[in-house]
């Protein structure tokens, strides 16, 4: 259940990392908003479980309505993000399974793992659909994140990422072209 | 009084100015009342008292008290005396927006919570109308999300003591780039309306944030504070040496005012760092100043810098004075107490931060003329704002005994 989980989350993360329409990264925040509700299942937060796939759900259905059409899987010149991906998940399972210790093995690395992906991807300029998808993802990211704490309010934070992640693909986006 | 009503009372104060963007007067006056709401409710509500209302320890420090009623003070006094062609009710709508959610940050229990309300105002500012690209004027802050998070995920794994070190790289590159005290990282349109501008982050919502983030991290990771001060102090002289050169010698004066407020994050990053009360008191003290005097200044400043007006009349001078950080502005107890803090903590960095406060000198006194010649109810905001400066400067004790100092 855990490496499923975890492999699902770092699966959506890739997707994102790597894809630029609107199908793909709605598949992208989708995947990975359900495996992190899987993680959250696993440390036995059902409330913040519940909380995420909501998010992860309205913001896949939401990235749908607009943004690039298709699929747009590895377009020309993806390569540098392939490598990316490959680097970022073989680091981070390293640090989630030898540097770091104790529970929740999956979600440390998930968490690692998606923070830099869709980081690397707002910084390779990201369109402002992709941009969207990975400002979304890096809030689910941070709720998930909150699971790691002993004690604090984890449910909470797991509730404010699921309505950021939701609302943003909602939020009017409004730019002067050419300015 | 309950501190859920300090986040509510200005969030709905925002929602009302908004709704009621095509009637201005309306829109001010609801803004206008419950922004006012907001700030009794502050007032009222005791530091330190967890309130369980929303089923969260929700309370706000005698810190982030002070700085925000300054915020407050600072955004009705923007308003009141907004420059000429600036929309009151907007202005008063991205404040109490900003507001709101410094508040949040606030009063949050944990600092995930603070940080994703940032990301909810990144989302905000980002959904205005901009010059810049969309992808462009939300990279910058959120990659400090991002770094924010990565540093709050490792300092909470367990494992080697170079987590922690790590985690505290985080969350002050986090810091840094959320509220742009590093060149580069967001990027600057001297044309661009200041409430979609990076401005806001440096000069508003940084102030509340830098003292969440510093709080709460030091808490996470007991065994890196020394780590997190180190980093504070070298992000700090960096920026001192940095923008207080880059205010002086940059073309365009839009920028060179962005570059001066970068240096004021220097001193007030170094104070944080330095981790003692004097260091604290002189932080505070630049961010205080940063938001009565610097700010409204900054924004009075803007039309003369379109019209590249530029005049050395005694008034420029005084701002002049005020921007250099000399007595008996704020700036220059200022920068006293941070000597005094360094002086205690480590007396060599006592040496390297006097010979850089001199930087100020050149680019106060450019940025003076800025403000070209200032008439009318502009006249009457810098004369406000250059006496907040002196009450600050000769007698900061009422604001420092609100932060509980």
């Amino acid at each position: 259940m855990t490496i499923a989980a975890a492999a699902a989350a770092a699966l959506g993360g890739a997707i994102l990392l790597l894809s630029d329409g609107r199908r793909a990264l709605a598949l992208g925040v989708g995947l990975l908003g359900a495996g992190l509700s899987g993680l959250a299942v696993d440390a036995g937060h059902i409330v913040g479980a519940v909380a995420l796939l909501a998010g992860a759900i309205v913001a896949a259905v939401l990235r749908l309505r607009s943004g690039p059409a298709g699929w747009a899987v590895m377009p020309a010149g993806s390569t540098p993000r392939l490598i990316l991906t490959i680097v970022t998940s073989l680091i981070a399972l390293w640090i989630a399974v030898s540097v770091t210790s104790g529970d929740g093995t999956g979600l440390r690395f998930a968490v690692t793992a998606l923070l830099v992906m869709l980081t690397v991807r707002l910084m390779l300029g990201a369109e402002a659909a992709a941009a969207n998808t990975a400002a979304s993802g890096i809030a689910l990211t941070l709720g998930a994140g909150a699971l790691l704490a002993n004690g604090g309010a984890p449910d909470a934070a797991c509730i404010v990422a699921a309505a950021v992640a939701a609302g943003m693909p909602a939020l009017p986006r409004r730019e002067t072209h050419g300015a | 009084m309950e501190p859920e009503l300090t986040v509510a009372l200005p969030a709905a104060g925002w929602a009302c100015a908004a709704a009621l963007r095509p009637r201005p007067r309306l829109a001010l006056a609801a803004g206008a009342v419950f922004g006012v709401g907001g700030i009794v409710a502050l007032l009222l509500s005791g530091p330190g008292i967890t309130s369980y209302d929303l089923g969260l320890p929700l309370s706000v420090s005698p810190v982030g008290r002070a700085l925000l009623v300054v915020a407050a003070l600072a955004l009705a006094f923007i308003v009141i005396l907004a420059p000429a062609r600036a929309e009151r009710s907007t202005m008063l709508a991205w404040g109490l927006a900003a507001l709101a959610g410094m508040a949040a940050m606030a009063v949050a229990p944990e600092l995930d919570i603070a940080v994703m309300v940032l990301l909810g105002l990144v989302l905000l500012q980002a959904a205005a109308l901009g010059r810049r690209p969309y992808a462009s004027r939300i990279r910058g802050p959120l990659l400090a999300i991002a770094l924010l998070g990565l540093g709050l995920v490792f300092a909470r794994m367990t494992g080697p003591a170079a987590l922690q070190r790590l985690a505290a790289v985080g969350l002050v590159a986090g810091l840094v780039a959320a509220i742009g005290a590093l060149p580069f990282v967001h990027e600057f349109d001297a044309e661009e309306m200041t409430a979609t501008s990076p401005v806001p982050w440096l000069t508003f919502i940084g102030p509340v944030l830098a003292i969440v983030v510093v709080a709460r991290g030091r808490e996470l990771m007991p065994s890196a504070v020394d780590v997190m001060g180190a980093l504070l102090i070298a992000v700090g002289l960096l920026n001192m040496v940095y923008g207080a050169t880059a205010a002086w010698r940059v073309d365009g004066g839009a920028a060179a005012w962005r570059y001066l407020f970068m240096a004021d994050w220097g001193l007030a990053l170094c104070g944080l760092g330095l981790g003692v009360a004097d260091g604290l008191r002189a932080a505070l003290l630049i961010l205080f100043s940063m938001l009565l005097v610097r700010l409204p200044l900054y924004l009075w400043s803007r039309q003369a810098l379109r019209e590249n007006v530029q005049n050395d009349r005694p008034v420029n001078l005084l701002v002049a004075a005020a921007l250099a950080g000399s007595a008996p502005f704020a700036g220059f107890p200022a920068r006293i107490l941070l000597l005094k803090g360094a002086t205690a903590m480590y007396w060599p960095l006592a040496l390297v931060i006097g010979p850089l406060l001199l930087l100020w000198i050149p680019a106060g006194l450019r940025l003076g003329r800025t403000l070209g010649t200032p008439t009318g109810r502009q006249l009457l905001g810098v004369g406000i704002a250059l006496a907040a400066g002196v009450a600050l400067g000769v007698y900061p004790q009422p604001l420092l005994t609100l932060a509980g100092l």
